[in-house]
């Protein structure tokens, strides 16, 4: 297809950021700069659903090619393509920015046209991550994300912001150059930064371990993983809805990504070696980080404890090295990516009506609020992984190929399945439940807005628990290349 | 029979400099003008002749690009410098005709250094350069700083040049000549020679552990003249000091080659250490620039792979977001005079959108984060230098690039997050603004479209 659609997909946020950075601001009013925005993002959305309907789901490899020399003489190329692994993904971040931007409509005040173009310009590196197969051109969009997201938090995040945004930046960032070196020595050895051509070359086995290491230190700190994960909680609490919304939904997904795309491929003796490492990470993951959400008393803190806990299927699933581990812990990726966007989009809304993410705070809200709780129980239901839902299907796979590797793994895991669903149920029942404060009587219920982007989080997880067939049709093909 | 043709830029801008003198007496306001219009002429010379005035040389090819490529840059840097000179010194009071001949000088002994052969000609370049510095920096005769820093510079760089003359005696001693191309076989002497050369010029180029005068002299100094310690004179110090390594095959010397190792680790470190707790934005730079002096030496050993382009294409992105920088600071004033602190800047995203996007864009190239320029420059280098070995050099490197991150990311805090305290004076200067939004673009569309930068270093070495 000549069409040039990724393309298209990176620029149209990028040249709608221009557009309104050139556009004067005094004359603009905030709703205007977001529906333009909405516009926009919308519009992209419906760009990326060409992307299945075009895909041809029985062909191996990269479709939508698109190839340019770039920097002619280092052999630097601008080679764009996507694969069933990158399209759910890319589909997931383009339909989340416009809910991002609508959850704002409100909360957002102040220096809105900033906040639109930063949204704008985050959405367009995180789609040139998903579809960049060279491996420079996949650090410079893998990074410029951090610029977008720092400020973002950094100027509407909440009263301990620069602790928070800081700490994501530079933990990030230190992560990520480690993989930037080992990127270089790939390079400079295959001569070459294709990944379809470094897939099919062989290291040294030492290298190849300290080379996984490098990509392990960058992906295990965006994924997170356990010990790396001390960054996450800071900046979702810190994040503004919409903020964590796209940092739970998509960004975290990146580490993911980069282990199945990346890793995996790449260093196959490696993978095998450091499994029980990474089993054991993750185990230790699930276990403590669910634990430590049930000590929680801030909303957002337990959600962002229960992403790390939710990764951890993830990593485990990635690493088990088969085909249903692997389509598991994609599934659960996709999944946690609809879920814990919405709850961190639930915690929003009572906080954008009360000003408190205290669960203390909240009580009998049930009695006020009847649709947000109804909206709340499906996802809270989805993220335990309840029957029907999304969260189900991947936490089945994955906990089902650990039997394959080990009877142990399997038990913490199915542990990590026990303790969700005792913080998740916890939470739901002290905010909705019990007696009704007085000074949440006068809260409003979901307005139109929020009932129509709750709705399409609703109805896709529902799509997905109880049609998974529709996902794996996608990607199966493409993650048994990988475990090649 | 001496062929004056290969001098020709050099008589061009000694040419300059009497014109300037006779005429600048009479009218002062003319100079710049003259020079500006002196030194785009020179350029336009360079570009299409630069070549031939070598030719009947027996240089080899690749040092006559290196003469011209920055001969060229350096002509280009003085049109730029000298616009840009104009409002801050008027602004200060200090707007002297001597200004102008200081710069002149400085670039001329910059191309004497850059294209001198011979280690005494090398030093009549590195001192006519840095007697111009110190009269620079100690230029606002009225503030104690200013004469602080230059009796500092003045003191310890006698200091640096008695090393460098001590060591081109020590070298003549040992092997009987000044000229590069006859000194080969090192004995020890000669060696103990060439390193108080390589200290000389490493205190030039201000690494550390040689760099205690940079954050005072910096600090102290009119911003427009620590704004051309940063750039021009350095550039062209590190330009010699690459070709000292390269034609007298240094890393083929043990021990030199381990001084070179040890400066440039040290460099980084210090660098960014250093930079960390500084509240006087002068001397933020002062240390960043430390830092990048030590990417620059990486570059400097690990030029074998891809030839200078590599060290050629972080000077000039660094020269670029120099410049810019110091564009931006200059036309930033308080009611005070001028700008120092970094407090000064909160909250500059609601009193200017160019200024602080482009600031924002400058320190995000610095500490080299993607899809802004710096980051291509530190990329190149470390895969030059990776593929040359130098593997805990490069690690070092990119850990010290982290740190930098912090301060960096402190200065946009600073400008994006905060709320403004102070009242800072818009100077309204349309030639800087121009400047560093011109440079913005440049650091920003690299990213789009890198053929022209890349094209013109790399047509160069063919």
């Amino acid at each position: 297809m000549s069409f040039p659609i990724l393309s298209l997909l990176i620029l149209t946020p990028i040249i709608g950021a221009l557009t309104l950075s050139l556009s004067s601001s005094a004359q603009l009013k905030n709703k205007t700069i977001f529906l333009s925005g909405l516009w926009i993002t919308t519009g992209e959305f419906l760009l990326s659903l060409l992307l299945p309907i075009f895909y041809d789901k029985t062909k191996n490899g990269y479709q939508f090619i698109e190839y340019h020399t770039w920097f002619d003489k280092f052999d630097i190329n601008y080679y764009v393509g996507v694969d069933g692994v990158s399209i759910p993904l890319i589909l997931l971040t383009t339909f989340l920015v416009p809910i991002c931007l609508l959850c704002s409509l409100n909360s957002i005040q102040n220096r809105a046209k900033e906040f639109v173009i930063y949204f704008l310009l985050l959405e367009s590196f995180i789609i040139g991550v998903f579809v960049s197969i060279d491996l420079v051109i996949f650090y410079v969009f893998f990074e410029a994300v951090l610029i977008p997201m720092f400020l973002i938090i950094g100027i509407w995040g909440g009263e301990n912001r620069l602790y928070a945004t800081f700490k994501f930046f530079l933990y990030t960032l230190a992560g990520s150059v480690l993989m930037l070196l080992a990127i270089i020595y790939i390079i400079s050895k295959v001569k070459s930064g294709n990944i379809e051509l470094i897939s099919d070359f062989t290291f040294d086995q030492q290298i190849e371990l300290i080379l996984f290491l490098c990509f392990f230190a960058s992906f295990a700190v965006k994924v997170p993983m356990f010990p790396f994960h001390t960054w996450l909680p800071d900046a979702h609490v810190q994040a503004p809805t919409s903020g964590s919304v796209i940092l739970a939904g998509v960004l975290l997904k990146l580490g993911a990504y980069g282990f199945i795309r990346l890793s995996l491929p790449f260093f196959e003796y490696a993978s095998i070696y450091f499994q029980p490492m990474i089993f054991a990470l993750s185990c230790v993951a699930i276990v403590y980080t669910s634990i430590v959400a049930l000590r929680q008393i801030d909303m957002k803190k337990m959600i962002a404890y229960s992403s790390v806990a939710h990764m951890g299927f993830v990593t485990i699933g990635i690493f088990t090295l088969t085909q249903d581990g692997i389509n598991g812990a994609y599934f659960q990726m996709i999944s946690h990516g609809i879920v814990s966007a919405a709850l961190f989009l639930i915690v929003g809304v009572v906080y954008e009506r009360h000003h408190t993410r205290m669960i203390s705070d909240y009580s009998g809200v049930t009695n006020v609020m009847p649709k947000y709780s109804f909206f709340f129980m499906i996802f809270m239901l989805s993220s335990v992984g309840l029957p029907g839902t999304s969260g189900f299907v991947g936490e089945f796979l994955v906990i089902m190929s650990t039997i394959s590797v080990s009877v142990y793994l399997t038990f913490f895991t199915a542990i990590g399945v026990i303790l969700g669903a005792s913080y998740m149920l916890l939470l739901y029942k002290n905010v909705n439940f019990g007696d009704l404060k007085t000074d949440i009587k006068q809260l409003a219920d979901l307005s139109n807005i929020e009932i129509f982007y709750f709705s399409c989080l609703a109805f896709l997880t529902m799509l997905l628990g109880i049609y998974p067939k529709l996902l794996f049709e996608m990607i199966n093909k493409s993650i048994s290349m990988s475990i090649l | 029979m001496i062929n004056f043709y290969q001098f020709f830029p050099e008589i061009f801008i000694l040419a300059l400099i009497l014109i300037t003198l006779c005429f600048g007496l009479f009218y002062k306001d003319r100079s710049i003008a003259i020079n500006t219009i002196g030194f785009f002429i020179l350029t336009l010379i360079l570009i299409n002749f630069g070549k031939d005035f070598y030719i009947s040389t027996n240089l080899s090819l690749n040092t006559i690009n290196l003469f011209v490529l920055s001969k060229i840059i350096l002509s280009i840097g003085s049109i730029v410098f000298i616009l840009l000179s104009k409002r801050p010194l008027k602004n200060e009071n200090l707007y002297r005709y001597e200004y102008i001949l200081f710069i002149l000088f400085a670039i001329l002994g910059s191309f004497v250094l850059i294209s001198s052969d011979n280690f005494l000609t090398a030093f009549i370049g590195l001192e006519l350069q840095s007697l111009s510095l110190y009269l620079m920096a100690a230029f606002n005769t009225k503030n104690l700083k200013s004469n602080e820093a230059g009796i500092k510079y003045f003191s310890l760089g006698a200091l640096s040049s008695g090393f460098l003359l001590f060591g081109i005696s020590m070298i003549y001693y040992d092997i009987g000549s000044f000229y590069m191309q006859n000194l080969n076989n090192f004995t020890t002497i000669s060696e103990i020679g060439l390193s108080l050369v390589l200290i000389s010029l490493f205190f030039k180029v201000s690494a550390a552990p040689f760099h205690i005068w940079t954050p005072d002299v910096y600090e102290g100094s009119p911003t427009i003249s620590t704004l051309f310690f940063a750039s021009l004179p350095k550039f062209a110090s590190l330009i010699f000091l690459f070709r000292v390594y390269q034609e007298l095959n240094i890393s083929g010397i043990q021990s030199l080659n381990y001084i070179f190792q040890i400066v440039c680790a040290i460099s980084l470190l210090v660098g960014v250490y250093g930079a960390i707790t500084q509240k006087v934005i002068k001397r933020l730079l002062a240390f960043s620039s430390i830092n990048h002096i030590g990417f620059m030496l990486l570059g400097i050993m690990s030029y074998q792979l891809m030839s200078e382009g590599t060290l050629f294409f972080y000077l000039i992105i660094y020269l670029i977001t120099t410049f810019g920088i110091f564009a931006v600071l200059l036309n930033l004033r308080t009611v005070e005079g001028e700008f120092t602190k970094i407090s000064q800047l909160n909250g500059l995203r609601f009193t200017s959108n160019s200024k602080s996007i482009s600031m924002l864009v400058f320190f995000f190239s610095l500490a080299g984060i993607p899809p802004f320029a710096g980051f291509f420059a530190k990329f190149f280098i470390l895969s030059a230098s990776i593929t040359d070995g130098f593997f805990f050099l490069s690690i070092v490197a990119v850990l010290s690039s982290v740190i930098a991150a912090f301060y960096y990311l402190t200065i946009i805090k600073n400008m994006f997050f905060n709320k403004s305290e102070i009242e800072l004076l818009d100077d309204n200067n349309k030639i800087g603004k121009a400047i560093f939004v011109s440079f913005g673009l440049i650091i920003t569309l690299f990213f789009f479209y890198p053929d022209p930068l890349i094209n013109l270093v790399d047509n160069l070495f063919k």
